[in-house]
C-alpha cells in the first residue's frame, strides 16, 4: 500500500470504470441520438427549435431558471407528475434522454422551488404571449403568494408617444404598472424568452416513451 | 522579518509552505464570507422574494449559483489545496522548494473564481451546477489546479522514507481524480458541450464529483492527521484504513446519477447510483469507526483543542450526510423528495458540515504552526464554532422536515403547486435565520484569521515563542 504505483494505478483504475460508465457511455449513445420521422406528419420529433427560442435558451440559463424550475416530467409509476396534469390534451408522457437533444445545455434541474416547465408551452395552460410577458414582469400579479422574482429588468418603462406599442404588455396591476401615459415593453431578452418558454412541449410521440395509464 | 527569523521560529518544512498556504487560506477565508452572504441573500429571497428584487444582478437565479461557486471553488478549494499542500510536505518531511510557482497557482486560482463569480451575477452563467463559469474561467482555474497538483505530487515522491501514513493516499487520490474530473465536466459540457440528451447523467456525475471525489478526500485526509496527531494516539486499525480508503476510492466514483430516477437516463445507470451510494455505506462506516474509535474517551480534549473540536463535529456530519445520501438514494425515497428542500440541506450538510468544519479544524490547527504564534482570540473560536454548529444544524433539521412536507404535498395530485410552496415557507424561514448566523460566524473566523496574520507581520520578531500544541 505504500508503494506509489499502486496507489496510482489503484485510484486510476476505480475513477475510469467510473468514467466509462457515467461518462463514455451515454457520451457513445445518449449523445448521437437522432430525431425519429413522425409518420403521420412526416416531421421530426422532437421538432427544431425557433432560432428566437434558441436564443431564449440563454436568457434562460444566463437568469438561473434551473435552480427552481425542473424540466423532468418522471413515470406514473414512481411519481405524482403526470397526474398532476390531469387536464393535458394530449396526455403528458414522461420525458426521455430524446426530449433534451434540442436543449442547450439539458435543463433538468435538481430542484422543484417553482412548478416543471417541461410542457409549460402547451396551449391549455398558457392563453396568450402577454400572460407569460405579465408573469415574467409581475409574478404576485398573476399567481398572489408567489415566490418567483420578477423579472421587469427585461422590459423598458417607456411614455407613450404617439399610438401605443403593439408589444405593450398589458394588464399588468400593483406597485410597478405603468402610470398612465406609460407602457411597458418587453426586451428582445423577453422577447426570446417567452419564444422559448413557449416551444416548451413535449406532446409528440417518441417510440421509447409510450402513454401509460395514470393508476 | 528575514527568513532567518522564520526558521529559528517556525519548523523548517513549515517555514517552507509558509506563503502559499496563508496566500490560499487567506482568499479562502474572503470567499467564505462573501459565499455565506450571497447563500443568505438567496435563503432571504425564497421566503421573501421583494426583497432587493428587479436588480438583475442580485435575482435569485443569479445568487444562487455565485454562492455556490464562491464556497466551492473560492472557500473549500482554496482551502483544500492549502491543506492538501501542508499536509503533503508535512507528512513526507519535504520543504516546498521554489515556493513562487503554488503562490502564483493559488493567486491565478482565486483571480479565476473572481471572474466566474463575477460573469455568473453579470448575466454569463451556463447553468449547469458547479460548471457555471464561462469556458475561458475554467481554463484558468484547470492551469492554476494542475500547478499546485503536480507539486503536491513532487512533494509526495520526494517523501523521507518510510514516510506514508493514511492522509496521503487520500490527498494523492484527490490531486489525480479532480483535473480529470474538471477536464471531464467542462470538455463535455462548457468547452465543446455534447448533445443535451447525454448532459444529465454527465453532469449528476460531475457535481456529486467534485465533493466526493475532491473536497471528501481532502477532508478525510485532514481528519485522517488531525485526530491521531491532536490526541497522541495510533489510528485503532490500519487495515480498517485500507479497507475504508479502497472501498470509498471504488463507490464515491459512482454516485451521482440516483437522484435522476425516472429521469432522462438509462434505468441501469440510476441502478448503478443507488448500488454506489448505499454501498459507499461501508466505507464510511469503516472510517467513522476507526476516527471515532480512535478518539474514544478522549473526547474532553475537544474542550482544549479547537482543532479537534471542528474535526469531530466534521467527521460526525460526514457520517450522518452519506447515510442520510443512501437512504435518499433509495428510488422510492427519491421519488418522493427529490426536487425538495431536503436536498438543499443535504448539499448544505455536505459542504458546509463535513467538508467545511473538517477545513476550519487544520486551518486552526495548521496556521499557528507557520506563524509560530497562537490564535489571538479564543473567544472568537468559540463563537465561530457554536455560529456554525447550531446553524447548521437547526438549517438542516429545518430544511429536512420542511422538504419532507413539501415532498408528499407534490406527490399528491390534489395538492395545489402553491401549497408545497406555502407549507415549505415556515422551514425555509428559520433556515434563512440560520444562514445569518453562518455568514456571522465565517467573519468571525476570518476576522480572527487576518488578526492574527496582521499582528505577526507587524510585531517585532523578538517577542514570538513557540507554539505549544
Amino acid at each position: 500500500m505504500n508503494r506509489m504505483p499502486l496507489l496510482i494505478f489503484g485510484t486510476f483504475l476505480t475513477f475510469a470504470s467510473a468514467w466509462l460508465a457515467l461518462v463514455a457511455y451515454p457520451y457513445l449513445t445518449l449523445g448521437h441520438l437522432e430525431p425519429v420521422v413522425d409518420e403521420a406528419t412526416g416531421s421530426l420529433n422532437p421538432p427544431t427549435l425557433s432560432g428566437l427560442a434558441v436564443a431564449g435558451q440563454k436568457i434562460y440559463a444566463a437568469n438561473g431558471c434551473v435552480y427552481c424550475h425542473s424540466q423532468d416530467v418522471r413515470p406514473a409509476y414512481l411519481t405524482a407528475d403526470i397526474a398532476r396534469e390531469p387536464e393535458a390534451d394530449p396526455k403528458v408522457r414522461r420525458t426521455v434522454a430524446r426530449d433534451y437533444l434540442r436543449s442547450q445545455p439539458a435543463f433538468v434541474g435538481t430542484l422543484r422551488i417553482g412548478p416543471d416547465l417541461a410542457n409549460y408551452g402547451l396551449e391549455n395552460r398558457v392563453a396568450a404571449l402577454n400572460d407569460i410577458h405579465r408573469h415574467l414582469y409581475d409574478p404576485r400579479g398573476v399567481v398572489s403568494r408567489s415566490i418567483m422574482p420578477s423579472y421587469r429588468y427585461l422590459y423598458k418603462m417607456r411614455k407613450i408617444s404617439g399610438q401605443p406599442s403593439n408589444d405593450a404588455v398589458t394588464g399588468l396591476t400593483g406597485p410597478h404598472a405603468p402610470a398612465p401615459g406609460f407602457e411597458v415593453v418587453p426586451s428582445q431578452d423577453a422577447k426570446v424568452l417567452a419564444a422559448y418558454l413557449l416551444s416548451l412541449k413535449r406532446n409528440y410521440p417518441l417510440p421509447e416513451a409510450p402513454e401509460e395509464p395514470t393508476e | 522579518m528575514t527568513s532567518s527569523a522564520k526558521t529559528s521560529l517556525v519548523d523548517p518544512v513549515d517555514a517552507s509552505v509558509r506563503l502559499p498556504v496563508l496566500v490560499f487560506f487567506g482568499c479562502a477565508a474572503c470567499w467564505l464570507v462573501l459565499g455565506t452572504f450571497l447563500a443568505a441573500l438567496a435563503a432571504i429571497k425564497l421566503v421573501w422574494p421583494q426583497f432587493l428584487d428587479g436588480f438583475p444582478f442580485l435575482t435569485y437565479g443569479r445568487v444562487v449559483p455565485a454562492a455556490v461557486n464562491a464556497l466551492v471553488y473560492g472557500w473549500a478549494s482554496s482551502a483544500g489545496l492549502g491543506i492538501a499542500l501542508w499536509l503533503l510536505s508535512r507528512l513526507g518531511r519535504v520543504p516546498l522548494n521554489y515556493a513562487v510557482l503554488p503562490i502564483t497557482a493559488a493567486l491565478l486560482w482565486n483571480f479565476g473564481v473572481f471572474l466566474g463569480v463575477c460573469s455568473v451575477v453579470a448575466g454569463y452563467s451556463r447553468s449547469i451546477l458547479l460548471l457555471e463559469f464561462p469556458g475561458f474561467v475554467s481554463v484558468i482555474l484547470f492551469v492554476a489546479y494542475l500547478c499546485v497538483a503536480v507539486w503536491g505530487i513532487v512533494l509526495f515522491r520526494n517523501r523521507a522514507a518510510g514516510a506514508v501514513f493514511v492522509s496521503s493516499w487520500y490527498l494523492v487520490a484527490a490531486l489525480l481524480w479532480f483535473p480529470w474530473l474538471y477536464f471531464t465536466g467542462n470538455a463535455l459540457l462548457i468547452w465543446n458541450p455534447v448533445a443535451g440528451s447525454a448532459q444529465a447523467p454527465i453532469a449528476a456525475w460531475f457535481s456529486s464529483g467534485v465533493i466526493s471525489l475532491w473536497l471528501a478526500p481532502v477532508a478525510l485526509a485532514s481528519a485522517y492527521y488531525l485526530i491521531p496527531q491532536i490526541l497522541g494516539r495510533r489510528l485503532v486499525s490500519y487495515n480498517l484504513c485500507q479497507l475504508g480508503f479502497w472501498s470509498f476510492a471504488l463507490f464515491a466514483a459512482w454516485l451521482g446519477t440516483a437522484q435522476l430516477v425516472g429521469g432522462p437516463i438509462p434505468a441501469w445507470m440510476v441502478s448503478a447510483g443507488v448500488v454506489a451510494s448505499v454501498l459507499l455505506f461501508i466505507p464510511v462506516l469503516v472510517i467513522s469507526l476507526n476516527l471515532f474509535g480512535t478518539l474514544s474517551g478522549a473526547y474532553e480534549a475537544t474542550h482544549w483543542s479547537p482543532s479537534l473540536r471542528f474535526t469531530v463535529a466534521g467527521v460526525g456530519a460526514f457520517l450522518l450526510a452519506y447515510v442520510a445520501g443512501a437512504i435518499l438514494a433509495l428510488p422510492s425515497v427519491a421519488a418522493v423528495f427529490d426536487f425538495t428542500d431536503v436536498l438543499i440541506g443535504q448539499g448544505a450538510l455536505l459542504l458546509l458540515g463535513f467538508v467545511s468544519m473538517i477545513f476550519f479544524g487544520a486551518i486552526y490547527y495548521i496556521v499557528p504552526r507557520l506563524l509560530g504564534r497562537e490564535w489571538e482570540c479564543d473567544g472568537l473560536i468559540r463563537w465561530h464554532f457554536w455560529l456554525f454548529l447550531v446553524g447548521l444544524g437547526v438549517a438542516y433539521t429545518c430544511l429536512t422536515f420542511g422538504g419532507i412536507v413539501q415532498g408528499y404535498a407534490l406527490g399528491d395530485p390534489a395538492v395545489r403547486f402553491e401549497s408545497s410552496v406555502g407549507f415549505a415557507t415556515p422551514f425555509r424561514l428559520v433556515a434563512a435565520l440560520c444562514a445569518i448566523a453562518l455568514v456571522v460566524g465565517s467573519k468571525c473566523f476570518a476576522g480572527l484569521f487576518f488578526r492574527t496574520v496582521l499582528v505577526v507581520l507587524e510585531e517585532p520578531k523578538s517577542s514570538k515563542e513557540a507554539v505549544a500544541v
